[in-house]
């Protein structure tokens, strides 16, 4: 369970997050709308532990979480831009979670393969970033996220700019994934249909918080 | 050029041609003829076993190469906070800070070992400390520009993606900062290590009397001692190394990673946690750089322990006038003839296939021939009949142009290969002719990167040393000399007045890269349009 309390960030004297406050139930996919600008990466940014908050609480699973670090809260971030690493191939990327774990090789490499069946990308194992299409990618960065079974995954804009087939095609393969997985899911987005399609419930950002928020990154 | 560019008949070789035969033609004659004259005219075999057999012979190389890695080290250690600082954040006075932390590079060699004689106490002069700290202070630069560039093309989501999957700061560096920034970090570590195995102004100047480079030991042994062929010995075991340090390090730095962001895309801010250690960093930084500087303007106004400006009004004395005559009309020809030498070679690169290729190989390889070792091939070379020019002036400019027109190539090469194809199609269905468009097109594309071009070469020509202790003559020494011979002379004057040449060079010297940055900052300008 995700609980964001009063949440304010101030970033060059700018209140980015203006006492935003969210719950999220174990397993419910919750999609945030908003117009661009409004602070849903910043939002989200701020539950990973990404950026610094002024004021609020953030608790996962009862635990306060507040001032853990990034890469010690167990949250899944999906980069509306992928961030695949590109000197790794598509396995190593996939895996780079259990890789931090000190898990093995070979270990790592069954994983991955596992990993990338299940989001439709089967023996892409070895292929190199810059080779895989839109698409491709945006499958690799969810298995990537996916692969370090973490506690909740945000995701952020991550079907964006892909063309109306392949945007439904892989909302349904994402939906049906983490309807298996029973995934808690925030997903920010404009797109009010995704939104509906991928989520339990829809959120506007603005009710959020009942002071205005401002401009975001 | 790329091969699309260079496939286009409207850009015909015919230019690129002729100027590939007259760059040729002048490395023909003021370099390659200068070494092979050297090589063949003055060692026997029996040299080489004369020299390579002795046991100080392999101490020289021993100390040149160890005294380049503790440097390497060194400088990499103290300039990876600052380089981290520049290069992955945004803060009130960035643009400031990299610009101080370039000064030392800037600056002419002698003037740096100059700045640490007035810095250093006494008890640390003619150290390894002083040289190393030396070489540390001239190098901050390479590492800030070089693996601050790449550090700034990382995209820092890349980083916040491997936190999220649960890397600490620490794997984060290690498997996803390091492996983008690893060539980066070779190719400068490779610069720096170059820069002190041949280094000679603070060897000869830090260093004391039982310290000895390859370098300065070619410069002792030609004109110290007379033996030409042992010096001629030891510079083609210094062309060896060099060259096999650069076939290592283009091995190492291997294949580089594409790096995800664009130039536009905005740099971090600095963390809250971080702040304190960031003004640290910052402070720390400027202080070591700007204190040389500001201890040698100090110094030049001692005489003794009084203060005085007697060293100062001395600038007018002949003598000093003299060198400073000398190095400014050997730095303007210098300027001219490399500008021209550069902007021949770069057409020849981006207009010609391989012998474009070749071309621009040959400037690379110019590099690895110290400037001691092509001003003693030069006035080797040239001291027959009509040729006979070690005595002429102008002869130390043409051995700054060597030195100093690769640097110009680098410059001029990327500015030229922006100019866009279209331009020139444009201009031919217009009846524009190659000449025409040569000079309407790219040269006038190429302006601000001409300007810098020529602040570099003015800049490199103004503090070069090697080549210039050897080929100066009497009354007519460059600045660099004359504050190495002041240097070794005794007397509170003579030293406050070496402390003025070397405040004068370093001002100038500055104030040509401050217009190299600002004409380069213009090129990029041009380029994006």
């Amino acid at each position: 369970m995700l609980h964001v309390a009063d949440l304010v960030v101030v970033r060059d004297g700018r209140r980015v997050l203006n006492g935003v406050s969210l719950v999220v139930q174990p397993g419910e996919r919750v999609a945030v709308h908003g117009p661009s600008g409004c602070g849903k990466t910043t939002l989200l940014h701020a539950i990973a532990g990404l950026v610094h908050i002024d004021t609020g609480s953030i608790s996962l699973n009862h635990h306060d979480v507040t001032h853990t670090r990034a890469h010690q809260r167990g949250v899944g971030l999906v980069f509306q831009d992928d961030q695949l690493f590109a000197h790794l191939n598509v396995a190593d990327n996939v895996s780079y979670a259990l890789r931090v774990r000190g898990v093995a090789k070979r270990e790592r490499f069954i994983v991955a393969k596992e990993w990338l069946e299940r989001v439709g990308l089967s023996g892409f194992q070895h292929r190199h970033t810059a080779s895989l299409s839109g698409g491709e990618a945006k499958r690799v960065a969810l298995a990537r996220t996916l692969a370090g079974g973490p506690n909740i995954v945000l995701l952020d804009e991550p079907l964006s700019g892909l063309d109306d087939e392949l945007h439904d095609q892989l909302l349904g393969d994402v939906r049906s994934l983490f309807e298996q997985l029973g995934t808690t899911v925030v997903h920010v987005t404009h797109d009010r249909a995704e939104g509906a399609a991928l989520c339990h419930r829809s959120i506007e950002f603005a009710t959020l918080s009942d002071k205005v928020a401002s401009r975001q990154t | 050029m790329n091969r699309v560019a260079m496939s286009q008949p409207v850009l015909h070789p015919t230019l690129g041609r002729v100027a590939a035969l007259v760059v040729a033609l002048w490395l023909g004659v003021f370099l390659v003829a200068p070494v092979l004259t050297m090589t063949v005219g003055f060692v026997q075999p029996a040299d080489f076993l004369r020299v390579l057999t002795r046991s100080s012979t392999w101490q020289l190389v021993w100390f040149s190469l160890w005294q380049s890695a503790l440097s390497v080290a060194v400088t990499l250690v103290v300039a990876a906070p600052v380089t981290w600082l520049i290069g992955l954040h945004h803060f009130r006075g960035r643009r400031l800070l990299r610009a101080v932390s370039t000064v030392g590079f800037l600056l002419p060699s002698v003037v740096v070992a100059t700045a640490f004689l007035a810095v250093l106490p006494r008890s640390l002069h003619y150290t390894m400390f002083a040289v190393v700290i030396a070489h540390v202070y001239f190098n901050i630069a390479v590492v800030v520009r070089v693996v601050g560039a790449r550090l700034e093309l990382l995209d820092v989501q890349l980083m916040n993606a491997a936190r999220t999957l649960g890397a600490s700061p620490t794997v984060v560096w290690r498997t996803i900062v390091w492996p983008l920034i690893r060539g980066a970090t070779v190719a400068a570590a490779a610069v720096i290590f170059l820069y002190c195995f041949s280094s000679f102004a603070v060897i000869r100047v830090l260093g004391g009397p039982r310290r000895s480079t390859l370098e300065s030991d070619i410069a002792l042994r030609a004109f110290g001692i007379g033996d030409i062929s042992a010096a001629t010995v030891l510079a083609l075991v210094q062309l060896v190394i060099v060259v096999g340090v650069i076939g290592v390090v283009r091995r190492l730095s291997g294949r580089e990673h594409g790096l995800s962001r664009l130039a536009t895309l905005p740099l971090t801010t600095v963390m809250h946690r971080q702040r304190l250690f960031a003004i640290g960093v910052a402070g720390a930084t400027a202080t070591f750089v700007l204190l040389p500087i500001a201890a040698l303007l100090w110094r030049s106004v001692q005489v003794g322990d009084a203060s005085s400006l007697a060293a100062w009004r001395t600038v007018f004395d002949t003598s000093l006038t003299a060198s400073i005559r000398a190095s400014a009309r050997t730095a303007l020809l210098a300027g001219v003839l490399g500008v021209a030498l550069a902007v021949l070679t770069t057409l020849a690169v981006v207009r010609l296939g391989t012998i474009g290729r070749l071309i621009d190989m040959l400037s690379i390889v110019v590099l690895a021939v110290s400037p001691v070792t092509l001003g003693l091939g030069l006035v080797l070379t040239f001291d027959v009949g009509w040729f006979d020019w070690r005595a002429q002036w102008w002869f130390v400019a043409v051995a700054h142009t060597l030195v100093a027109f690769p640097l110009a190539v680098r410059v001029l090469v990327p500015a030229w290969r922006t100019t866009p194809i279209g331009l020139h199609q444009a201009a031919a269905v217009l009846g524009a002719g190659e000449l025409r468009r040569l000079v309407d097109i790219d040269l006038r594309r190429m302006r601000p990167a001409i300007v810098a071009s020529l602040g570099l070469i003015v800049a490199v020509s103004l503090g070069e040393f090697g080549a210039a202790s050897l080929m100066s003559r009497a009354g007519g020494e460059t600045m660099p000399v004359m504050i190495a011979r002041l240097l070794s002379r005794t007397g509170d004057l003579v030293r406050a007045q070496a402390f003025v040449l070397a405040s004068l060079l370093a001002v100038v010297c500055i104030a040509a890269l401050v217009l190299v940055e600002f004409a380069l900052g213009k090129s990029d300008h041009v380029a994006r349009r």
